[in-house]
Parts: structure tokens; C-alpha cells; sequence
């Protein structure tokens, strides 16, 4: 016994400085409060640490992942029992107590654990899906924590069978070793067997407790801490802002300039690829990996060079791999253990366009446009009031009050098939009679775009021009049509002083059926699926207001793609995209489209102006000849209630 | 080598054309709601200068005869790195006279001294002259080539290529000249960096009066007699007649009408 607390003395020694290893590349970190409201925190790591509600998501993966995290979980404090009881000489494993649980549960799990690492090592061998990493740190951690389950049941059923255990049938796997060995062993041979067998067992449980955290079983510990300190916000307010004043470098270019939580997130990574595996970026074959983007990030975090220039460093963080980002969030979203890549890929770009100002000219052109005429749509023809046309809607001057300002965003009033969507909710707002008024020629981007691309200098100065002038006019509350805009208002405004209570036009709508002031007549008759725009759904949480303005205006629930909701495939359009040509055989909508077309439906509904003119496009390539119309819910509402009229 | 580069502030040429208004009093176009921009083959120019001094050094001087307003486009400038800026006030009319505008530049080019290099749009966004480039150089004694799209320096002196309806044509030339540029792929305006934009608002601007340049306010020699948008009509008319014969002969009757006018 001695020999052995001799030995767990140096692995534990070694382990506490392989996490001590980990964690000291996060102190060069810059500050950030992730320590504050606890409570949510606890519920956050019940949720997605305990019941791995994230992880679960994956069914294969999932379930296997289960079986080990329990099997683990129980192992783990049966060994402590053991050590409390026998080391410790405190008497528990007694009774009912050691037969139902340090017997027979143990035992169970114990198997369920064997089970869930040969589902694993199946996976990784014999599938071999790309999301993976294919790395033999991964293939040895398998193999030692198969060994080392193995080699637990030998030795149990070894007892059993040389102590001839009456109690040996409550630990059923460990009865049928002692069963089959019984009659070929010798009981000296299998005292034998079963000594070299537990220092075997022990050997290698030392070996991996002393090695794993120099790995990315590390997790183990790092990822629940990490699932703790993550972001409580919406995703679409997990961007910082940037301190123009004492800043000497704008965005990031080295480790040093992350926040220490972002480097603690290289650290919680698992390399389940469930990011990479998710963005359409990546599903639709171009060169951006936020898995590799996490995992180039750790490997240069170990390398101990916090100045180091990142951008340029590796494939995956190059300013070509960056600029395929749509900030769609789908990889945020999918990570089981809380890792914010978007926010990190942001503050790479931040630094190509404030730093270096290198950025695709597309990008320069919109962006400029913005900063020269308040909208990024550079030569249209289009001017902001073109799709009131007979409308009478007042636009909100000095001293006047209205309800609401109808926030009408750029895309919507100067794309031509989004005018009409604005001309729709403008009329269903005219039908409920909402007191509204819109700025007219006076409105202006509320600089979504700039912060997506990342001039964050940009979006500041328009974000706080709007909010003055906004405030001045004594505006409180606002409605948007795009979901940019909305995440804007919502999220980031507040932080620059500008508070106004913000809805997006679908949800705003849902509330006036609901209360009565607007009734559809339920006559459309039309297939519908709905499409999840990012920044509503993702990135704010909402997902039922749109999908009930299609059943309220259908009389049934929308066709549901499989990739919907949370799990939603961006149109292509978001962090500038929009602006910018892609290959032709890389297009994000495509891929979208097609799916949108398979899953039958006559209409695809859309409750973004930029998901619009991405989708519409596409889905005309791929409808073949079925016709399939791509409209906003507005438009369908309105078809609904102007039916009846 | 020292370069100035002249600048102009346009009307933003990018707004919608139902959005662009002319006062015909004042002949001259309606500010509305656009904004005031640098006028591209300007930008253009800059660029080139840019792009000059970052391979062989030197200093580049940003000039612009304009109003108040005007200073916008030096401290744009400024923010992409010229390392001196001069603004001369017109606090006269917006007169387009080329000949005008070219005298006041030229007596600031002198003023600043010791200039080999100055670099002029092809021609502005707003009026389009073209005429500036060719003055300034007429009025300053030096030489002058048009349509540049790119400069080098071999051996001390300058490796000028133009664009020509056919081609290119590459001079070689000692300086000082006058250069009018026009665009090429290579020399789009770049984008500055936010730094440079912040510290920019700090810069001084020289600023001269026509009095500081010891000249005179010419009259213009060129003065705007009428100023419109040209208006586009269409009429549709279904030609009459009994038999196709006599409808093709009142087709023809018309057109003859139409060309004698």
C-alpha cells in the first residue's frame, strides 16, 4: 500500500503542474467579468456540464459520451469509497450500501463505461467523421481508459474467483470473469493473476491521471469551468467594445491582446468538431474552421509566445480563412463546452480593418458607402422613401410624438424586393392602427455592418449618432424589420447609452393578432417553411413569434427544414457576406435552398431583408421547375389580412 | 522628392440621379441631403503618390482651393498619410472656371516651394473640364502629361506611363512636371487605418487666403450661361391610314419631319 501512495504522490505532482501549464497562458490575458451573477452560472453548469444538454445534441456521440461521463462519474467515486473505507479504515462499504451501489450499480456503469469507449473507438476507427481530429493523443487516450476498464473487471472478477466471494453475483460482470476463469486457473495462478493484474490496473490509471492533463482530457475539468465562466448574454451581444481612447492596437493580433477568457477557452476545447462540422462557411467548402481556429490558437497559447502576430500564423488564421465568416454563430451555438469563436474571429478581423486596414474591397466599398451616404448599398437608385409610395406614413419630425418609429433599416427601404416587405408590415401596422412614423430620408445604418466586417470605429460613430438623434425626437420604443437593426438596438445601443425598447416586426405583429387588432382570415393556401434568420433566431432567442404569424396566416404549423431553429443554416449573408461575390460553387444560399426546396414547400418564408435577396436568388437556381416564391412573414400576414378586407 | 497633390470636394456623384437637383438661378447644383466627397481621379492621384513615396520615399503635400467644408478631404488625406496639408480659402463663388482654379493652385504650388512632383486628377466628378492639370502646368512654365496611371523613378528620373485610346504610352521625364491622373486597377483609393483617422483630426492645415498667395481674385473667364438636367421625353403615337401603304407613307411623312426638324 505504501508503494502505491509513494507513487501517487509524483503523478499527482505532475498533473497538478500539467494543469498549472494550462492555465498560466491565461494570465496574460487582458480582464473580463466572468465571475458575476452566479446563480445563472450554477443553472448554466447544471445544464450543459451535468445533463450535457449541448452534448446530447449529437445523438452517436452523445449517447457514448453519456455512457463514459457517467460511468466515469460513478467509477470515480467508488474508487473514493475504496480509498475512505480500506486506506482510511473508515468503515462505509457495508451492507446494503456496498451491494447495491459498490456492487451492482458500480458495476454496471462500470460496463456502460467499457461500452461507451468501444462506441467512441468505433466511431473514431471505423466511421471517421471529418469533424473529428485524428490525432494518436486521441487514439491512445481511448485505448488507456479501455485498458484501464478492462483491467478493473479482471482483477473483480479474479477476487471473486480465488476468494470464492459469496456476494459475488451482485457484481454481474465481474461473476461472469470469475465464472469463466474458475476452471482454468489455478487459485495460486489466479492470486497471481490478479495481483500483476492491479498493479497493472493501477499503473495505468496512474500513468493516464498523470498524463491527462497535459491532454485534451483535460476537459474533464476545464470544460465544466469553462461552461461556468461562459457568456450569459445573448450571442448577439457577445461582442466587446474597444477602448478608442487607450488602446495603441485595435483588435487582435496576438494572445496577449484576448481576454484571458478567451484563452481559457482554447484550453476547454475538446475537438469534437462540432463548430467546423456546423459552419456554412466550412459545409459549403471554404477555407474557415473555428474548430481549427480554437485549436491553432491553443497549440501557439502553449507555445508561450503571447506577442507572437496571429493572423497569418496558420492556415485557419488567415485573413482569407476569417473572411468567409457570415457571424452566423452556428458554431457558438453547437459548442457542448461554451467556447465564444465568433467574438475571437471579430477581434482578428477588427484588427485586419482598424489596424492594418486590409480587407476585402467589396467590404471597402460597402463600408465606405456607409461612411459617405449612411448605407452600405453603394450606386443604387434606390432613395429611402421609394417604397412608401401612396402610403401615407408620417415621418417623425421635432417635437411630435408617435408610439413607435418603424425602424425600416437600409436593406429594406433600398433593395427593391424588400420594399415590398417593409410596404407590407407598414400596411399591417396602418391596419392595427399603431401610431407609428418612420425618419424617412434621416434614417441611417444603425452599424451593424461596420462591426461585423470590424470598424468598430465606424459603428461607434454612427451608433452614436443615431442614439442622439433618436433621443432627441424623444423616441422609445422602435420596430425593425431587420434583424441586424434589431440586434443592434437590443444589444448594443444599450451599452453606448441608447436604451429604446426594440421588437422585430414578426414578434411585434404575433402581438397585435394575439390582442385582436389585426385578423387574418386563414385562407392562404400554401405550403410554408420558415427560415431562421440569424440574428433573430441564434443570436436573440427567438424563434416562435415568426413561425406563429406562418400558422396564424396558413391555418397550419410550417414545414420545419432539418437544419431549423438553433441548429438553423445561415442564408450566407451576415458579417458583410452579402456585399461580396463567392464562387459560384461555394455559395452558402445554395446549399440552403436546396434544402429549403426539398423539404416541399411552396413558399419559403423569411423574416431578414438580407436572408431575402441571398435566398431568393438561390432558390430560383435550384426550384427547377416547381415554383417556389421565397416571402417575408409580413408579406404572408398581410396576404392573410388583406384577404378578409 | 516632394509631391503636392491637388484635391477636389465634389458633391457626392454616387447619390441617385432622382435625388440630384440644380438651382437654375445660381446655376449650380442643390447640396440636398448628399454629402460632400473627394472627388475620385483626385483620390486617384493621391493613391498613385502614395504608392510612389512607400517604394521610394520623398513627401507628399495635399492642396485644395475650396471652402471651409473642404478641409474634410485634407483631413481624409491626412488620415492616409500625407505628411502636409494646405487648404486656400475661396471664400468667392463656386465658379468653375478651370483657368481660375488653376492660377490659385499654381500661386500655392510656388508658395510651398521646391515642389518636382504635383499630381492632379484627370478631371473632376462634378464639372469635368479637365482642364486644371494642363493650366496649372501652362501657368508654372513646366511640362505636363495627361491620363497617368502609373510613376516610377529609374535612375532619377521619372518612368511615366499614360493610358491612351489604343494603349499605353511610358514616358521617361526629369521632374518637375505636372501630372494629370487617371484610374487603373492598381490605384484605387486605399482604406486608412482608424489610428491614423483619429490622430488626423489633430494635424495642422496651413491655410492661405488669395491675399497670403499675393494674387489677385481674377474674374472668371468662363462663366455659366444655363444650367439643367437633361430632360428625356418619349410620345408614342399609333400612325393612321386606310391601307398599309398609306400608313408607311405617313410613317415616312413623319420621319422626314423628325430629321429637317
Amino acid at each position: 500500500m505504501w508503494l502505491m501512495y509513494a507513487l501517487l504522490v509524483p503523478t499527482l505532482a505532475v498533473a497538478a503542474y500539467g494543469f498549472y501549464h494550462r492555465i498560466k497562458p491565461w494570465f496574460v490575458g487582458k480582464p473580463l467579468d466572468r465571475l458575476d451573477r452566479p446563480a445563472q452560472r450554477i443553472v448554466r453548469l447544471l445544464k450543459l456540464g451535468l445533463l450535457q444538454q449541448k452534448t446530447i445534441r449529437e445523438r452517436y456521440a452523445g449517447f457514448f459520451h453519456q455512457m463514459i461521463f457517467w460511468g466515469f462519474i460513478v467509477l470515480f467515486i467508488a474508487t473514493t469509497v475504496v480509498l475512505i473505507d480500506y486506506d482510511f479504515q473508515v468503515p462505509i462499504m457495508r451492507g446494503a450500501f456496498y451491494l447495491y451501489f459498490q456492487s451492482f450499480f458500480v458495476d454496471v456503469l462500470g460496463l456502460l463505461f467499457l461500452v461507451g469507449i468501444a462506441l467512441a473507438g468505433w466511431r473514431r476507427w471505423w466511421f471517421r467523421p471529418p469533424a473529428l481530429v485524428y490525432t494518436k493523443e486521441a487514439s491512445l487516450i481511448l485505448a488507456l481508459l479501455f485498458v484501464i476498464g478492462a483491467t478493473g473487471f479482471l482483477i473483480e472478477g479474479w477476487r471473486i474467483a480465488a476468494t470464492n466471494d459469496p456476494w459475488g453475483a451482485w457484481s454481474p460482470v465481474g461473476n461472469v470473469i470469475a465464472k469463466i476463469s474458475r476452471p482454468l486457473f489455478s487459485e495460486d495462478a489466479l492470486l497471481i493473476l490478479h495481483r500483476s493484474f492491479w498493479w497493472l490496473h493501477m499503473g495505468t490509471t496512474f500513468a493516464f491521471l498523470a498524463w491527462a492533463p497535459y491532454t485534451k482530457m483535460a476537459h474533464v475539468l476545464l470544460s465544466p469551468a469553462n461552461i461556468y465562466l461562459g457568456n450569459l448574454d445573448p450571442i448577439g451581444g457577445s461582442l466587446k467594445p474597444v477602448d478608442f481612447e487607450s488602446s495603441e492596437i485595435f483588435g487582435v493580433n496576438s494572445l496577449a491582446q484576448f481576454t484571458w477568457k478567451d484563452l481559457a477557452d482554447l484550453d476547454a476545447c475538446t475537438e469534437c468538431g462540432r463548430c467546423t462540422a456546423s459552419c456554412p462557411a466550412n459545409n459549403s467548402g471554404k477555407p474557415l474552421s473555428p474548430r481549427d481556429i480554437i485549436l491553432d490558437l491553443q497549440k501557439l497559447s502553449r507555445r508561450g509566445e503571447p506577442q507572437a502576430p496571429l493572423i497569418g500564423a496558420t492556415v485557419s488564421l488567415s485573413s482569407e480563412s476569417l473572411w468567409n465568416c457570415t457571424t452566423c454563430a452556428a458554431c457558438v451555438e453547437a459548442c457542448p463546452v461554451s467556447i465564444e469563436q465568433l467574438p475571437k474571429i471579430i477581434d482578428l478581423r477588427r484588427h485586419l480593418v482598424m489596424d492594418q486596414a486590409e480587407f476585402p474591397e467589396m467590404m471597402q466599398d460597402a463600408l465606405g458607402s456607409l461612411e459617405n451616404r449612411g448605407h452600405p448599398f453603394r450606386g443604387t437608385q434606390a432613395t429611402r422613401l421609394d417604397w412608401v409610395g401612396d402610403l401615407d406614413i408620417p415621418e417623425w419630425g421635432e417635437g411630435q410624438t408617435y408610439d413607435v418609429l418603424y425602424w425600416v433599416g437600409c436593406a429594406g427601404a433600398l433593395v427593391e424586393r424588400n420594399q415590398k416587405t417593409v410596404r407590407a408590415t407598414a400596411q399591417l401596422l396602418k391596419t392595427a392602427g399603431v401610431r407609428f412614423a418612420i425618419l424617412g430620408r434621416d434614417e441611417k445604418c444603425t452599424g451593424d455592418l461596420a462591426r461585423r466586417i470590424g470598424n468598430e470605429f465606424l459603428f461607434e460613430t454612427v451608433a452614436k449618432e443615431n442614439i442622439e438623434r433618436l433621443q432627441s425626437l424623444g423616441v422609445t420604443k422602435v420596430v425593425t424589420s431587420c434583424p441586424h437593426c434589431f440586434n443592434t438596438f437590443a444589444n448594443e445601443y444599450p451599452r453606448l447609452g441608447g436604451a429604446f425598447e426594440v421588437q422585430h416586426h414578426s414578434v411585434f405583429l404575433a402581438d397585435l393578432v394575439r390582442n385582436g387588432r389585426l385578423k387574418p382570415s386563414r385562407a392562404i393556401e400554401e405550403t410554408v417553411t420558415f427560415h431562421d434568420p440569424c440574428y433573430l433566431g441564434r443570436h436573440n432567442g427567438e424563434y416562435d413569434a415568426p413561425r406563429e404569424l406562418v400558422q396564424i396566416s396558413i391555418g397550419k404549423d410550417p414545414i420545419e427544414m432539418p437544419r431549423s431553429r438553433e441548429r438553423s443554416f445561415c442564408c450566407g449573408g451576415g458579417g458583410g457576406l452579402s456585399f461580396v461575390e463567392e464562387p459560384t460553387d461555394q455559395r452558402v444560399s445554395h446549399r440552403r435552398a436546396a434544402e429549403a426546396v426539398e423539404s416541399g414547400a411552396d413558399t419559403v418564408a423569411v423574416g431578414c431583408p438580407f436572408c431575402m435577396t441571398m435566398l431568393e436568388d438561390a432558390v430560383n437556381a435550384k426550384s427547377g421547375d416547381r415554383p417556389v416564391k421565397v416571402k417575408d412573414v409580413a408579406e404572408i400576414l398581410w396576404q392573410a389580412v388583406n384577404q378578409q378586407a | 522628392m516632394n509631391i503636392v497633390v491637388c484635391l477636389k470636394q465634389v458633391l457626392d456623384p454616387e447619390i441617385p440621379a432622382r435625388d440630384f437637383k440644380i438651382n437654375k438661378e445660381r446655376r449650380e447644383a442643390e447640396r440636398g441631403s448628399a454629402n460632400l466627397v473627394t472627388s475620385i481621379f483626385c483620390a486617384n492621384a493621391l493613391e498613385t503618390a502614395l504608392q510612389f513615396r512607400d517604394i521610394h520615399g520623398g513627401k507628399i503635400t495635399v492642396l485644395t482651393y475650396g471652402t471651409v467644408a473642404a478641409e474634410d478631404v485634407l483631413r481624409k488625406a491626412i488620415a492616409l498619410k500625407a505628411d502636409d496639408a494646405v487648404l486656400v480659402l475661396n471664400d468667392q463663388s463656386s465658379s468653375p472656371d478651370p483657368l481660375q482654379v488653376a492660377s490659385v493652385l499654381a500661386a500655392a504650388i510656388k508658395k510651398i516651394d521646391a515642389v518636382n512632383l504635383i499630381l492632379v486628377g484627370r478631371e473632376s466628378a462634378d464639372w469635368g473640364a479637365g482642364q486644371t492639370g494642363g493650366l496649372v502646368a501652362e501657368i508654372l512654365g513646366l511640362p505636363c502629361l495627361a491620363f497617368v496611371d502609373h510613376i516610377d523613378l529609374v535612375d532619377g528620373s521619372l518612368r511615366i506611363r499614360r493610358q491612351t485610346e489604343t494603349g499605353r504610352d511610358v514616358y521617361m521625364a526629369t521632374p518637375p512636371i505636372v501630372l494629370t491622373i487617371t484610374n487603373d486597377d492598381h490605384n484605387l483609393p486605399r482604406v486608412p487605418k482608424t489610428k491614423d483617422v483619429m490622430l488626423s483630426s489633430r494635424k495642422p492645415i496651413t491655410k492661405w487666403s488669395l491675399t497670403d498667395l499675393g494674387i489677385e481674385p481674377t474674374p472668371g473667364y468662363l462663366k455659366v450661361a444655363e444650367l439643367g438636367i437633361p430632360e428625356k421625353n418619349t410620345m408614342c403615337e399609333f400612325v393612321d391610314g386606310e391601307t398599309l401603304d398609306d400608313k408607311v407613307a405617313t410613317l415616312a411623312r413623319k420621319i422626314a419631319d423628325v430629321i429637317q426638324g
